[in-house]
């Protein structure tokens, strides 16, 4: 008999949007956590606040995860993670292993949301000396410190004079091999800058990019804002090498709109690191026998008018384990594939027939 | 942007900062500056770059860069090419480099750039026309002499010039020592306004001689009306 479960595989935002949805209509569900809490890279990354609403990461996240705590539909493993499967569309058999120990669990159809991870800057290239010096961090790195109301240079614990981002670090990058724009990073390092200069107000933020990618209303949400009221220096060229000035660092790179060399002093360079797709991405696409692209994103069809359909049928992918997404894009697919999947689990088990 | 000449000093860069931060400080700064795309619609539009090697984008990106040095470069030569036409309006951040450029040479005239001095050195006798008489370029000045290559005609003109102004229809016009006739409570007006708004102190900043010329003709006329100009100043 036809399973009428749905597996979420990643309690992300689009994983937990597209529980919110199958809860909503009625359909039981089991999430998939490999973390020790729901709510995904904005929790686990420690982001500060959400781009580009502003709002805190924590507050955002838990609204979203409250109505699943307590229903008795929704059946949510943390620290877990699917080591088989069997079966095929409207009668799947998955193993689940928590803690040492192995279950079964029986699902109709599948979501994947399993994410993304942030480009490591050391991988293949030590250009900007991530490793090498503890004043040079990651968006990530820098989403903590802002988060903690603490932005400092990491070296010494001492507030920042001047701060620059780089752009498009593990990114757009053929010599690395991620061809691809990572879509939110613009917007990210945009709205840190705006952070940083309203909790260090006496601070000057450059922003080195190669274009600057605001789609739609992130232009005069983030970067008029940014650049107007916050005077954030935007500056078109990439930085091609970072240097140490006694405890502090130089980078060179090149203004290219007004056609100079540069060379300026920072105490602190955030390297704007792109999406990859994680570790558990990879994994389970492997696991679940799901075409994955050049790059290691699980392959979609019939983009771009479909979204979330895998090339096996009843397994569906939401978010950025799809490739580089922003919130907006994960729980718009979050709930495209709970919608998705309730549409097959009632083909296969049309109400009232057997 | 070429390299630095011999046209304007070498300062301190803490001379620079200080011309900056005036230009910064002027009210008008933030509503012609808000940020740049650098997408240089200002400059396809400008017709000043067509001719010299010159760039309204340069102008605000090297205010928005907060570069005293290429700002301080920039007021004393580049902001000279342009005819402040501002075609530059056009910006899709409702920039204005042509305002922009408006207040770097007020500052540059203020302070008495030598290079603003230079570049202004030739409009003396136009300076003087406009502000002593209240009106541009007179028709008088239209002399054979003045303008050999305007042809045989131009000496006919000048010769009858009284009657050729007498044809014309309104009567503020049959005048040929101004382009039309100016009031005396205009000149009053204009002569007391260029005085309380600083104007004089800018024309003396950059040309003494005229100046003084134009204090002569000026304080005999208030003094005239019953204005005391040495009080005024002080205000």
């Amino acid at each position: 008999m036809p399973s009428e479960r749905v597996l979420i595989i990643g309690g992300g935002p689009a994983g937990i949007e597209a529980a919110r949805s199958l809860a909503d209509l009625g359909i039981p569900l089991t999430i998939i956590e490999s973390g020790e809490r729901l709510g995904g890279m904005p929790i686990t990354a420690h982001y500060a606040a959400l781009t580009p609403s502003f709002e805190d990461a924590e507050q955002a996240m838990g609204r979203m995860i409250a109505p699943l705590l307590g229903n008795p539909a929704i059946d949510v493993h943390l620290q877990s993670t699917i080591t088989a499967l069997r079966g095929a569309a409207g009668n799947f058999a998955l193993t689940v292993a928590s803690d040492g120990t192995q279950a079964e669990v029986e699902a109709g159809a599948i979501i994947v949301a399993t994410g993304f991870q942030h480009f490591d800057p050391g991988r293949e290239t030590q250009m900007y000396g991530y490793y090498e010096f503890d004043d040079v961090i990651t968006l990530a790195d820098s989403e903590r410190l802002l988060k903690e109301h603490r932005f400092v240079r990491p070296s010494d614990g001492r507030p920042p004079e001047r701060v620059a981002f780089i752009q498009c670090v593990g990114s757009r990058d053929r010599q690395i091999g991620n061809e691809f724009c990572s879509k939110v990073c613009c917007g990210v390092a945009s709205k840190q800058a705006i952070e940083i200069r309203q909790q260090l107000p006496d601070s000057k933020v450059f922003i080195f990019y190669i274009d600057m990618r605001m789609y739609g209303y992130w232009e005069n949400q983030i970067y008029w804002p940014a650049q107007e009221k916050y005077k954030v220096n935007f500056i078109r060229g990439i930085v091609a090498e970072v240097l140490k000035k006694g405890d502090r660092l130089v980078i060179r790179g090149e203004d290219t709109t007004l056609g100079r060399p540069m060379e300026i002093v920072v105490d602190v360079l955030v390297l704007s690191v792109g999406m990859e797709p994680s570790k558990g991405t990879r994994e389970i696409a492997k696991l679940l026998g799901l075409p994955q692209n050049k790059y290691g994103f699980i392959e979609t069809q019939g983009a771009p008018l479909a979204t979330v359909v895998t090339a096996v049928p009843g397994i569906f992918a939401a978010g950025s384990c799809t490739g580089p997404a922003d919130l907006e894009d994960c729980v718009s697919m979050g709930a495209a594939a709970a919608l998705k999947a309730t549409a097959l689990l009632r083909k296969k088990a049309p109400a009232g027939g057997g | 942007m070429g390299c630095e000449t011999s046209k304007y000093a070498a300062v301190s860069y803490e001379e620079k900062l200080r011309l900056f931060e005036q230009v910064k400080g002027d009210e008008r700064f933030a509503h012609y500056l808000y940020g740049c795309y650098e997408c240089g619609v200002c400059v396809a539009v400008c017709p000043s770059a067509r001719f010299y090697d010159f760039s309204p984008r340069w102008i605000a990106q090297a205010l928005a860069r907060e570069d005293a040095d290429l700002v301080y470069k920039f007021m004393n030569e580049d902001v000279w090419d342009c005819s402040q036409c501002f075609s530059c309006d056009k910006c899709p951040r409702k920039n204005s480099p042509g305002g922009l450029i408006t207040i770097l040479r007020e500052v540059a005239v203020r302070n008495g750039l030598k290079s603003a001095k230079d570049a202004l050195e030739g409009y003396g006798r136009i300076i003087y026309k406009i502000m002593s008489t209240g009106t541009q370029v007179a028709p008088d000045m239209l002399q054979p002499a003045a303008f050999p290559d305007w042809g045989p005609h131009v000496k006919e003109i000048s010769e009858n010039l009284q009657w050729w102004r007498r044809a014309l229809p309104p009567e503020t016009l049959h005048t040929t020592e101004t382009s039309w006739d100016v009031s005396e409570q205009t000149l009053r007006e204009l002569y007391l306004i260029w005085h309380v708004t600083g104007v004089m102190e800018m024309i003396k900043e950059v040309d003494e001689g005229l100046h003084m010329i134009l204090m002569d003709v000026m304080e005999e006329k208030l003094e005239e009306a019953g204005f005391d100009l040495e009080a005024t100043e002080e205000d």
